[in-house]
Protein backbone atom coordinates (compact mmCIF):
# COMPACT_ATOMS: atom_id res chain seq x y z
CA UNK A 1 0.00 0.00 0.00
CA UNK A 2 1.91 3.54 -1.08
CA UNK A 3 1.07 6.57 0.76
CA UNK A 4 -0.18 9.69 -0.65
CA UNK A 5 1.27 13.02 0.44
CA UNK A 6 -0.55 16.06 0.60
CA UNK A 7 2.22 18.10 2.34
CA UNK A 8 4.74 18.94 4.53
CA UNK A 9 4.45 21.04 7.64
CA UNK A 10 5.61 21.76 11.12
CA UNK A 11 5.21 18.95 13.44
CA UNK A 12 4.05 22.00 16.36
CA UNK A 13 1.61 23.08 13.82
CA UNK A 14 -2.27 22.65 15.10
CA UNK A 15 -3.50 19.34 14.80
CA UNK A 16 -5.83 18.02 12.16
CA UNK A 17 -9.21 17.75 12.35
CA UNK A 18 -10.03 13.94 13.26
CA UNK A 19 -11.64 12.34 10.30
CA UNK A 20 -10.40 14.63 7.41
CA UNK A 21 -11.24 12.77 3.94
CA UNK A 22 -8.46 12.92 1.62
CA UNK A 23 -8.32 11.39 -1.80
CA UNK A 24 -9.77 8.15 -3.51
CA UNK A 25 -13.64 6.62 -3.63
CA UNK A 26 -14.32 5.73 -0.74
CA UNK A 27 -12.02 8.81 0.93
CA UNK A 28 -9.05 7.78 2.30
CA UNK A 29 -8.39 9.29 6.08
CA UNK A 30 -5.74 11.91 6.39
CA UNK A 31 -3.34 11.06 8.94
CA UNK A 32 -0.26 12.67 9.90
CA UNK A 33 3.12 10.99 10.13
CA UNK A 34 5.93 12.72 12.38
CA UNK A 35 9.66 13.21 12.44
CA UNK A 36 11.26 15.42 14.54
CA UNK A 37 10.14 19.12 13.56
CA UNK A 38 8.60 17.99 10.68
CA UNK A 39 5.30 16.67 10.17
CA UNK A 40 3.86 15.05 6.86
CA UNK A 41 0.05 14.88 5.67
CA UNK A 42 -0.41 11.70 4.26
CA UNK A 43 -3.41 8.97 3.24
CA UNK A 44 -3.21 5.66 1.72
CA UNK A 45 -2.95 6.03 -1.67
CA UNK A 46 -6.11 4.66 -4.13
CA UNK A 47 -4.88 1.69 -6.09
CA UNK A 48 -5.70 3.66 -9.47
CA UNK A 49 -4.89 7.70 -8.55
CA UNK A 50 -5.85 9.57 -11.70
CA UNK A 51 -6.21 13.25 -11.83
CA UNK A 52 -9.76 13.36 -11.25
CA UNK A 53 -11.72 16.11 -9.64
CA UNK A 54 -12.87 14.70 -7.01
CA UNK A 55 -9.74 14.29 -5.55
CA UNK A 56 -7.74 17.35 -7.24
CA UNK A 57 -10.33 18.88 -4.77
CA UNK A 58 -9.97 16.81 -2.07
CA UNK A 59 -5.94 17.33 -2.44
CA UNK A 60 -6.72 21.06 -2.47
CA UNK A 61 -9.05 21.02 0.68
CA UNK A 62 -6.40 18.86 2.87
CA UNK A 63 -3.89 21.53 2.13
CA UNK A 64 -6.02 24.25 2.50
CA UNK A 65 -7.62 22.84 6.01
CA UNK A 66 -4.21 22.18 7.25
CA UNK A 67 -2.60 25.47 5.96
CA UNK A 68 -5.08 27.40 8.49
CA UNK A 69 -3.13 25.37 11.40
CA UNK A 70 0.01 26.62 10.38
CA UNK A 71 2.40 27.04 7.23
CA UNK A 72 2.32 24.37 4.83
CA UNK A 73 4.26 22.65 1.76
CA UNK A 74 1.88 21.73 -0.57
CA UNK A 75 2.81 19.04 -2.96
CA UNK A 76 2.11 18.79 -6.57
CA UNK A 77 -0.77 16.41 -6.86
CA UNK A 78 -0.27 13.04 -7.59
CA UNK A 79 2.95 13.07 -5.30
CA UNK A 80 3.11 8.99 -3.71
CA UNK A 81 5.47 7.03 -1.58
CA UNK A 82 6.40 3.41 -1.64
CA UNK A 83 5.49 3.45 2.39
CA UNK A 84 5.25 5.54 5.39
CA UNK A 85 8.88 4.72 6.23
CA UNK A 86 10.00 6.31 3.07
CA UNK A 87 8.18 9.16 3.94
CA UNK A 88 9.93 9.97 7.25
CA UNK A 89 13.12 8.89 5.85
CA UNK A 90 12.78 11.73 3.39
CA UNK A 91 11.42 13.89 6.19
CA UNK A 92 14.86 13.48 8.26
CA UNK A 93 17.31 13.53 5.63
CA UNK A 94 15.92 16.89 4.03
CA UNK A 95 14.85 18.33 7.25
CA UNK A 96 17.23 21.29 6.89
CA UNK A 97 15.81 22.03 3.52
CA UNK A 98 11.99 21.51 4.88
CA UNK A 99 12.38 23.83 7.59
CA UNK A 100 14.25 26.66 5.65
CA UNK A 101 10.92 26.57 3.14
CA UNK A 102 8.52 26.67 6.05
CA UNK A 103 10.76 29.77 7.71
CA UNK A 104 10.62 31.47 4.33
CA UNK A 105 7.04 31.21 3.89
CA UNK A 106 5.21 31.98 7.32
CA UNK A 107 2.67 33.64 7.37
CA UNK A 108 1.84 34.18 3.83
CA UNK A 109 -0.29 32.34 1.03
CA UNK A 110 -0.67 32.74 -2.54
CA UNK A 111 -3.05 34.71 -4.43
CA UNK A 112 -3.27 33.86 -8.13
CA UNK A 113 -4.37 36.74 -10.59
CA UNK A 114 -6.09 35.72 -14.31
CA UNK A 115 -6.21 38.46 -16.44
CA UNK A 116 -8.72 38.76 -19.51
CA UNK A 117 -9.44 41.17 -21.56
CA UNK A 118 -13.34 42.21 -22.22
CA UNK A 119 -12.93 41.73 -25.97
CA UNK A 120 -15.59 44.59 -27.17
CA UNK A 121 -13.86 46.98 -24.74
CA UNK A 122 -10.42 46.22 -25.88
CA UNK A 123 -11.74 46.38 -29.48
CA UNK A 124 -12.86 49.64 -28.89
CA UNK A 125 -9.62 50.88 -26.89
CA UNK A 126 -7.79 49.92 -30.68
CA UNK A 127 -10.02 51.66 -32.63
CA UNK A 128 -9.60 54.74 -30.63
CA UNK A 129 -5.34 54.12 -30.50
CA UNK A 130 -5.02 53.14 -33.87
CA UNK A 131 -5.93 55.46 -37.09
CA UNK A 132 -4.95 53.29 -39.65
CA UNK A 133 -6.95 50.71 -38.12
CA UNK A 134 -10.01 52.71 -37.68
CA UNK A 135 -10.21 54.20 -40.97
CA UNK A 136 -9.63 50.82 -42.46
CA UNK A 137 -12.85 49.64 -40.57
CA UNK A 138 -14.53 52.19 -41.60
CA UNK A 139 -13.84 51.76 -45.33
CA UNK A 140 -14.79 48.16 -44.81
CA UNK A 141 -18.05 48.92 -43.28
CA UNK A 142 -19.39 51.39 -46.05
CA UNK A 143 -18.27 49.10 -48.31
CA UNK A 144 -20.63 46.65 -46.52
CA UNK A 145 -18.07 44.96 -44.55
CA UNK A 146 -15.09 44.91 -47.21
CA UNK A 147 -13.74 41.86 -49.39
CA UNK A 148 -12.87 38.98 -47.81
CA UNK A 149 -8.90 39.99 -48.56
CA UNK A 150 -9.65 43.36 -46.92
CA UNK A 151 -11.85 41.78 -44.07
CA UNK A 152 -8.72 39.74 -43.40
CA UNK A 153 -6.26 42.42 -43.33
CA UNK A 154 -8.52 44.49 -40.73
CA UNK A 155 -8.67 41.79 -38.94
CA UNK A 156 -4.95 41.06 -39.03
CA UNK A 157 -4.12 44.76 -37.75
CA UNK A 158 -6.18 43.99 -35.22
CA UNK A 159 -5.40 40.98 -33.68
CA UNK A 160 -1.86 42.12 -33.89
CA UNK A 161 -2.99 45.16 -31.55
CA UNK A 162 -4.55 42.85 -29.48
CA UNK A 163 -1.61 41.18 -28.87
CA UNK A 164 0.80 44.02 -28.47
CA UNK A 165 -2.06 45.29 -26.03
CA UNK A 166 -1.88 41.60 -23.99
CA UNK A 167 1.37 42.10 -23.82
CA UNK A 168 0.96 45.37 -22.44
CA UNK A 169 -1.36 45.13 -20.22
CA UNK A 170 0.31 42.10 -18.65
CA UNK A 171 3.54 43.92 -17.52
CA UNK A 172 1.10 46.58 -16.48
CA UNK A 173 -0.67 44.10 -13.71
CA UNK A 174 3.03 42.74 -12.92
CA UNK A 175 4.30 46.20 -12.24
CA UNK A 176 1.17 47.46 -10.10
CA UNK A 177 0.80 44.56 -8.14
CA UNK A 178 4.25 43.27 -7.58
CA UNK A 179 5.39 45.95 -4.40
CA UNK A 180 2.66 44.62 -2.43
CA UNK A 181 3.76 41.10 -2.69
CA UNK A 182 6.88 39.40 -1.43
CA UNK A 183 7.43 37.33 -4.59
CA UNK A 184 5.78 37.04 -7.84
CA UNK A 185 5.87 34.04 -9.48
CA UNK A 186 4.29 33.52 -13.72
CA UNK A 187 2.09 30.70 -14.29
CA UNK A 188 1.82 28.75 -17.51
CA UNK A 189 0.77 31.23 -20.60
CA UNK A 190 -2.05 30.34 -23.34
CA UNK A 191 -4.54 32.21 -24.44
CA UNK A 192 -7.22 31.70 -22.04
CA UNK A 193 -5.55 34.72 -20.36
CA UNK A 194 -3.33 37.33 -21.20
CA UNK A 195 -1.79 37.11 -17.76
CA UNK A 196 -1.13 34.36 -15.25
CA UNK A 197 0.57 35.60 -12.29
CA UNK A 198 0.70 34.31 -8.09
CA UNK A 199 2.05 36.85 -5.75
CA UNK A 200 3.34 35.36 -2.61
CA UNK A 201 1.18 37.74 -0.62
CA UNK A 202 1.82 38.01 3.73
CA UNK A 203 -1.57 37.37 5.30
CA UNK A 204 -1.17 40.97 7.16
CA UNK A 205 -1.14 42.83 3.64
CA UNK A 206 -4.05 40.57 2.04
CA UNK A 207 -6.58 42.86 2.34
CA UNK A 208 -4.10 45.47 0.67
CA UNK A 209 -3.54 43.13 -2.17
CA UNK A 210 -7.18 43.01 -3.04
CA UNK A 211 -7.72 46.27 -2.48
CA UNK A 212 -5.01 47.13 -5.29
CA UNK A 213 -6.58 44.27 -7.46
CA UNK A 214 -9.98 46.51 -7.01
CA UNK A 215 -8.48 49.62 -7.76
CA UNK A 216 -6.60 48.07 -11.30
CA UNK A 217 -10.44 47.05 -11.85
CA UNK A 218 -11.84 50.06 -11.56
CA UNK A 219 -9.09 51.90 -13.36
CA UNK A 220 -9.00 49.77 -16.83
CA UNK A 221 -12.03 48.72 -16.77
CA UNK A 222 -11.41 46.34 -20.59
CA UNK A 223 -9.22 44.02 -18.07
CA UNK A 224 -11.12 41.06 -16.62
CA UNK A 225 -9.45 40.09 -13.27
CA UNK A 226 -10.00 36.90 -11.21
CA UNK A 227 -8.22 36.66 -8.11
CA UNK A 228 -7.79 33.19 -6.33
CA UNK A 229 -6.59 33.13 -2.94
CA UNK A 230 -5.39 32.63 -0.47
CA UNK A 231 -3.53 29.32 -1.49
CA UNK A 232 -1.47 26.54 -0.15
CA UNK A 233 1.86 28.44 -1.94
CA UNK A 234 2.10 26.06 -4.55
CA UNK A 235 3.80 28.41 -6.95
CA UNK A 236 6.39 29.17 -4.13
CA UNK A 237 7.80 26.03 -2.49
CA UNK A 238 10.81 24.87 -4.62
CA UNK A 239 12.75 27.72 -4.27
CA UNK A 240 14.32 26.67 -7.64
CA UNK A 241 12.58 24.71 -10.01
CA UNK A 242 9.19 25.44 -10.92
CA UNK A 243 8.97 28.33 -12.43
CA UNK A 244 9.77 27.20 -15.95
CA UNK A 245 10.89 23.50 -16.03
CA UNK A 246 7.05 22.80 -16.75
CA UNK A 247 5.46 25.92 -17.77
CA UNK A 248 4.24 24.27 -20.67
CA UNK A 249 2.20 21.46 -19.24
CA UNK A 250 -1.17 23.62 -18.51
CA UNK A 251 -1.13 25.44 -21.96
CA UNK A 252 -4.06 22.73 -22.36
CA UNK A 253 -5.92 24.84 -19.48
CA UNK A 254 -5.54 27.70 -21.48
CA UNK A 255 -7.77 26.12 -23.52
CA UNK A 256 -10.34 25.13 -21.36
CA UNK A 257 -10.35 28.60 -20.15
CA UNK A 258 -10.59 30.47 -23.06
CA UNK A 259 -14.67 28.33 -23.70
CA UNK A 260 -16.79 30.74 -21.14
CA UNK A 261 -19.38 28.79 -22.48
CA UNK A 262 -18.25 25.54 -22.62
CA UNK B 1 -17.39 47.92 -8.58
CA UNK B 2 -18.08 45.56 -5.98
CA UNK B 3 -15.29 42.89 -5.10
CA UNK B 4 -15.51 39.96 -7.25
CA UNK B 5 -12.87 38.13 -5.37
CA UNK B 6 -12.57 34.57 -5.21
CA UNK B 7 -11.84 32.49 -2.20
CA UNK B 8 -10.05 29.59 -3.69
CA UNK B 9 -10.44 28.06 0.19
CA UNK B 10 -13.23 26.70 1.81
CA UNK B 11 -12.67 23.53 0.20
CA UNK B 12 -15.31 23.68 -2.17
CA UNK B 13 -15.28 23.19 -5.87
CA UNK B 14 -15.25 27.08 -5.89
CA UNK B 15 -12.10 28.96 -8.15
CA UNK B 16 -10.93 25.01 -8.46
CA UNK B 17 -11.28 25.88 -12.20
CA UNK B 18 -9.31 28.46 -12.22
CA UNK B 19 -6.23 27.18 -10.30
CA UNK B 20 -6.40 23.36 -11.76
CA UNK B 21 -3.03 24.26 -13.50
CA UNK B 22 -1.69 25.39 -9.88
CA UNK B 23 -2.76 22.17 -8.31
CA UNK B 24 -1.60 19.86 -11.31
CA UNK B 25 1.62 21.77 -12.49
CA UNK B 26 3.48 23.48 -9.35
CA UNK B 27 3.93 22.58 -5.77
CA UNK B 28 6.28 20.17 -4.50
CA UNK B 29 8.52 17.28 -5.84
CA UNK B 30 10.79 15.01 -4.55
CA UNK B 31 12.46 12.69 -6.45
CA UNK B 32 11.91 9.76 -3.71
CA UNK B 33 8.11 10.13 -4.36
CA UNK B 34 6.31 8.85 -7.16
CA UNK B 35 4.26 11.14 -9.16
CA UNK B 36 1.98 7.78 -10.29
CA UNK B 37 -1.15 7.59 -12.99
CA UNK B 38 -0.47 11.34 -14.39
CA UNK B 39 0.87 9.64 -18.04
CA UNK B 40 -0.61 11.55 -20.59
CA UNK B 41 -0.81 14.96 -18.52
CA UNK B 42 2.06 16.19 -20.21
CA UNK B 43 1.20 15.57 -23.67
CA UNK B 44 -1.62 18.09 -22.70
CA UNK B 45 1.13 20.83 -23.59
CA UNK B 46 -0.22 22.26 -26.77
CA UNK B 47 0.13 25.29 -28.45
CA UNK B 48 -2.97 26.97 -28.78
CA UNK B 49 -1.65 30.31 -29.91
CA UNK B 50 -1.62 28.70 -33.25
CA UNK B 51 -5.98 29.69 -33.23
CA UNK B 52 -4.88 33.50 -32.78
CA UNK B 53 -2.94 33.98 -36.09
CA UNK B 54 -5.32 32.19 -38.50
CA UNK B 55 -7.98 33.42 -40.77
CA UNK B 56 -10.68 32.44 -38.82
CA UNK B 57 -9.68 34.72 -36.24
CA UNK B 58 -9.17 37.87 -38.35
CA UNK B 59 -12.59 37.69 -40.06
CA UNK B 60 -13.90 37.19 -36.16
CA UNK B 61 -12.24 40.67 -35.41
CA UNK B 62 -13.37 41.86 -38.64
CA UNK B 63 -16.47 41.45 -37.93
CA UNK B 64 -16.87 42.36 -34.68
CA UNK B 65 -15.16 45.73 -35.39
CA UNK B 66 -17.61 45.63 -37.88
CA UNK B 67 -20.32 45.39 -35.52
CA UNK B 68 -19.17 47.86 -32.95
CA UNK B 69 -21.08 51.01 -33.14
CA UNK B 70 -18.09 53.66 -31.76
CA UNK B 71 -21.00 55.81 -30.79
CA UNK B 72 -22.97 53.74 -28.63
CA UNK B 73 -22.47 53.07 -25.51
CA UNK B 74 -20.75 49.33 -24.06
CA UNK B 75 -23.32 47.37 -25.97
CA UNK B 76 -22.07 43.42 -26.52
CA UNK B 77 -22.23 42.48 -30.23
CA UNK B 78 -24.49 40.00 -30.06
CA UNK B 79 -23.15 36.48 -30.90
CA UNK B 80 -19.52 37.32 -30.58
CA UNK B 81 -18.85 35.84 -27.04
CA UNK B 82 -20.42 31.92 -28.04
CA UNK B 83 -18.35 32.87 -31.03
CA UNK B 84 -15.02 33.04 -29.40
CA UNK B 85 -15.70 30.09 -27.05
CA UNK B 86 -16.35 27.80 -30.09
CA UNK B 87 -13.36 28.86 -32.20
CA UNK B 88 -11.08 28.28 -29.26
CA UNK B 89 -12.91 25.01 -28.10
CA UNK B 90 -12.75 23.55 -31.61
CA UNK B 91 -9.24 24.65 -32.05
CA UNK B 92 -7.71 23.11 -28.29
CA UNK B 93 -9.96 19.90 -28.89
CA UNK B 94 -8.49 19.18 -32.53
CA UNK B 95 -5.42 19.47 -31.35
CA UNK B 96 -5.64 17.37 -28.13
CA UNK B 97 -7.99 14.22 -29.79
CA UNK B 98 -6.04 11.67 -31.10
CA UNK B 99 -3.16 12.49 -28.97
CA UNK B 100 -4.27 11.52 -25.63
CA UNK B 101 -5.89 8.90 -24.26
CA UNK B 102 -7.58 8.39 -21.16
CA UNK B 103 -5.70 10.90 -18.72
CA UNK B 104 -6.85 13.51 -21.22
CA UNK B 105 -10.35 12.96 -20.95
CA UNK B 106 -10.56 12.64 -17.03
CA UNK B 107 -9.03 15.95 -17.07
CA UNK B 108 -11.24 17.43 -19.56
CA UNK B 109 -14.15 16.18 -17.64
CA UNK B 110 -12.59 17.96 -14.37
CA UNK B 111 -12.36 20.92 -16.18
CA UNK B 112 -15.80 20.34 -17.34
CA UNK B 113 -17.46 19.89 -14.18
CA UNK B 114 -15.33 22.66 -12.42
CA UNK B 115 -16.32 25.04 -15.27
CA UNK B 116 -20.11 24.13 -14.90
CA UNK B 117 -20.36 24.46 -11.11
CA UNK B 118 -17.54 28.16 -11.84
CA UNK B 119 -20.38 29.26 -13.67
CA UNK B 120 -23.28 28.39 -11.88
CA UNK B 121 -21.34 30.26 -9.04
CA UNK B 122 -20.24 33.16 -11.04
CA UNK B 123 -23.75 33.76 -12.64
CA UNK B 124 -23.81 37.15 -12.79
CA UNK B 125 -20.16 37.08 -14.45
CA UNK B 126 -21.64 34.02 -17.03
CA UNK B 127 -24.30 36.65 -17.85
CA UNK B 128 -22.39 39.41 -18.57
CA UNK B 129 -20.40 37.00 -21.06
CA UNK B 130 -23.56 35.82 -22.93
CA UNK B 131 -24.19 39.48 -23.27
CA UNK B 132 -27.44 40.26 -21.61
Amino acid sequence: MSTYVYGITRASSSPLRQDMDGIGDPPRPVRVLRQGELAAIVSDAPDQLRPKRRDLLAHQRVLDEAGAGGVVLPMRFGSASPDDDTVTTVLAERADLFLERLRALDGTAEYNVKANHDEEAVLRLIMTDHDDIRSLAETNREAGGGTHEQKIRLGEMIAAAVQAREATDADLLQQALRPMADAVSAGPQSTGWLANLSFLVDRGSAEQFLASVDALRQEHPHLELRVNGPLPPYSFVDAASSQQAEGGTAEAFGAAAAEPNG
Amino acid sequence: MTVATQQGGGGGSSGLYDVLELILDRGLVIDAFVRVSLVGIEILKIDIRIVVASVDTYLRFAEACNRLDLEAGPRKPAGLPELTGQLTESGARGKTKGALAGAAETISDAFQQARDEGRERQGDRAARRRGE
